[in-house]
């Protein structure tokens, strides 16, 4: 039998800093580290961007140079290095879609406070969680190391120059050289990592959830990672698939994509599309959860029409499945085919609609506080809109035969990644800042960050529909005159939104370390009703031990 | 309530304890068919294409790894605590996961049954004490649920008094 332990339960021993950030399991310090690498690196393919819109800034090449990089203007001489760019555009794909946005939002955000929410004391899996967060470490470490080995550039320069899509022959035949080795080896690693994140997501949100928490009660932020976590578990095994199939025809002499052994690339192309466009929904999904909340605290409103915004979450994952061929309008198909994606992904147009007018619902006649985090929310809902409408011009096959891989799609999908999501990750961070450390951001700090990113980053992508529509195709170093204007206007835009980066950190460091303290466990208002603001400001190492109590989460005026 | 009183039988009370777990058999049984469902839609533009076969032990892996975590979560929360109270035996059983079986038996009549509101590892950590040994009663309910429960269980022990 159990014997009883009372008295013999002293305070929980304080762990020291190599065990606490290098072996921890609390799922609240990995969300941590989690965080803080996802912007190490977003910092690091940023800074890619940048040199890229310094590039494009003005018609010919300046900067990417094969007599050597430059990264101030000279006048001698400078032969393109198409390489170099093909090498910047892929790491900035690579990295931004498996090592930035993903961790940041589901890793980060999601190991922290999906478990709060749901008043489960840790993941269901605690070490696997870690072994979660250093095969992303290894991952990224792979990723950087293929951008420095030896690749089909030959002299032009390391790193592998084909593109996040890694599509088949230029991977499997025409990219000599370990680097592509290496990244494929590195988006393994990211995958292994994010599947078994999943599986540890779902199975604390199933199994864990606080007694009389069901279903239809648990806070949207929670649902959203658990859509996302279930997106994760069915797509990603599919890119391994596709991936480590691409290493055998490049290094065992398999033929799956290659035409001259009975192969056919194009079915690469389904299969990482099948993969790519859920994708996509994992990566706005979980910022899908945080506007939510956020909007709710700041209209003091309970979010309108709850269950139908958790069933839209559901019903966006399951339609991103059946989607993917729009991607491929002009890679050979039939006419019923293109029919049917495009009528199957102008249906994801209704629960996104759905989503988008409950959050203006919410929002209409509450009474609304502009902090911080509900503009970044505002922005959100503005860019997303805008970026959403032009992925339903770009869902007509026909149309499309224009926009294919021009830079209106760069533009589309900007507005719906770089701005939603990461408008999504900016709101997350101001909104549970002070919850994480304890200490609260300065105000006017954040709404500068605000301002200079929104005018920052419309400034780079707007214009970029312009050059689409005017016929400039994507991925190409260089540029014809007629298309100087609106680049220049795209670069100056691009410099003011990495400047505003810059500034964030600097806010962050400010915060965590001059930051003015909170003592409340609930700093925003009553309708910051989740189960983590029952908590302390940051909250102690070990929570809900102890199963909370219902009232703590179940208001009369939630959902 | 992941406690309750089964019909009396032997003239004995029965008292059956488990923690509260949010996944019914149901519900997992859905969540794997729907998993597996959605898993198995490229496979279909794969039929007779050796890449069936390549992409085929990734996804049956993401299946089974989905099926093992929620049932290895399952298994390891497997906890069920039995009380019988009769007239002159009170037993409790703690039958935990990977067969584990725990035993104690006293005379109601000295059974002492204590809320210990703090000092124990939970707040209002319920335990019982008799024949020399003091064992916990569902550590793994909710606080309100084990002062219910003390409530209760002290009111049953009265009854021989």
């Amino acid at each position: 039998m159990a014997d009883a332990a009372i008295h013999g339960h002293d305070e929980h021993h304080r762990p020291g800093f190599f065990t606490r950030w290098f072996m921890s399991t609390n799922h609240k310090d990995i969300g941590i580290l989690y965080l803080f690498v996802g912007g190490l690196v977003g910092l690091i393919s940023v800074i890619f961007t940048l040199y890229m819109r310094m590039e494009l800034m003005h018609p010919g090449v300046q900067y990417m140079c094969q007599e050597g990089a430059r990264f101030v203007a000279s006048a001698d001489v400078c032969t393109p290095n198409g390489h170099l760019w093909n090498v910047m555009i892929t790491y900035h794909g690579v990295l931004m879609m498996f090592f930035v946005v993903i961790p940041a939002l589901f890793g980060g955000f999601g190991n922290y406070f999906m478990p709060l929410q749901i008043g489960a004391p840790d993941m269901a899996f605690p070490r696997m969680n870690n072994l979660s967060f250093w095969l992303y470490v290894a991952g990224t470490s792979l990723g950087v190391a293929s951008m420095l080995a030896p690749g089909g550039g030959g002299d032009l320069g390391p790193g592998a120059g084909v593109g996040w899509v890694l599509y088949p022959p230029l991977t499997t035949t025409a990219e000599g050289g370990y680097a592509m080795d290496l990244a494929i080896f590195a988006v393994h690693l990211s995958g292994a990592s994010s599947i078994l994140g999943a599986i540890n997501m779902i199975t604390t949100f199933l199994n864990m959830r606080a007694p009389g928490m069901t279903l239809h009660k648990v806070p949207l932020f929670g649902w959203s990672i658990f859509v996302t976590a279930w997106l994760i578990l069915l797509a990603l095994p599919v890119l391994a698939g596709a991936i480590t199939m691409l290493l055998t025809d490049r290094n065992f002499g398999t033929t799956f994509f290659t035409p001259s052994g009975g192969g056919d690339p194009v079915l690469y192309q389904h299969i990482l599309w099948f993969f790519g466009h859920p994708e996509v929904y994992i990566i706005i999904i979980p910022a899908f959860g945080i506007i939510s909340q956020v909007i709710a605290t700041f209209a003091r409103k309970p979010i309108f029409g709850y269950l139908p915004m958790v069933y839209a979450m559901v019903a966006i994952g399951v339609l991103g499945f059946v989607v993917w061929a729009h991607h491929m309008y002009t890679a050979g198909m039939s006419l019923t085919q293109q029919s049917y994606f495009m009528l199957a992904t102008m249906v994801i147009a209704v629960p996104t609609g759905v989503k988008i007018f409950s959050w203006i619902a919410t929002i209409w006649g509450g009474s609304v506080e502009f902090k911080t985090p509900m503009l970044w929310a505002f922005g959100f809902l503005f860019l997303f809109t805008v970026g959403g409408v032009t992925g339903i011009v770009l869902s007509q096959a026909p149309v499309d035969r224009a926009y294919h891989d021009t830079y209106y799609v760069v533009a589309h999908f900007h507005y719906v990644m770089s701005l939603g999501a990461v408008f999504g990750i900016f709101a997350g961070v101001y909104f549970w800042i002070g919850k994480m450390s304890g200490r609260q951001y300065p105000e006017w700090a954040g709404k500068l960050h605000f301002w200079m990113m929104f005018i920052g980053s419309n400034l780079t992508f707007f214009p970029q529909h312009f050059l689409g529509r005017q016929g400039m195709p994507r991925r190409y170093i260089d540029y014809p005159e007629a298309f100087a204007y609106w680049n220049w206007w795209s670069s100056i835009g691009a410099f003011l939104a990495f400047s505003s980066f810059v500034f964030f950190i600097g806010i962050v460091f400010y915060t965590l370390m001059w930051g003015r303290r909170v003592t409340e466990n609930n700093y925003w208002n009553e309708y910051a009703d989740t189960l983590e603001w029952t908590l302390p400001s940051p909250p102690p190492e070990h929570t809900f031990e102890q199963l909370p109590k219902r009232e703590d989460w179940d208001r009369s005026h939630a959902h | 309530m992941p406690y309750e009183w089964l019909p009396p039988e032997g003239g004995e009370d029965r008292l059956q304890l488990w923690p509260h777990r949010s996944l019914s058999q149901r519900g997992f049984v859905w969540f794997i068919g729907a998993t597996a469902t959605l898993i198995a839609l490229p496979l279909i533009g794969l039929l007779g294409n050796p890449i069936l076969w390549a992409l085929l032990p990734f996804l049956l892996g993401a299946i089974w790894a989905i099926w093992f975590a929620l049932r290895k979560n399952g298994r390891d929360r497997d906890i069920l605590e039995v009380l019988h109270l009769g007239p002159d035996r009170l037993q409790l059983v703690r039958l935990g996961p990977k067969g584990l079986r725990q035993e104690w038996e006293a005379n109601p009549y000295w059974v002492e049954a204590t809320l210990h509101e703090t000092g124990g590892p939970v707040p209002n950590y319920l335990t019982l004490k008799g024949d020399g040994r003091a064992v916990e009663l569902g550590a793994f309910l909710s606080e309100e649920e084990r002062v219910a429960l003390a409530d209760d269980l002290r009111s049953r022990l009265g009854r021989p008094r």
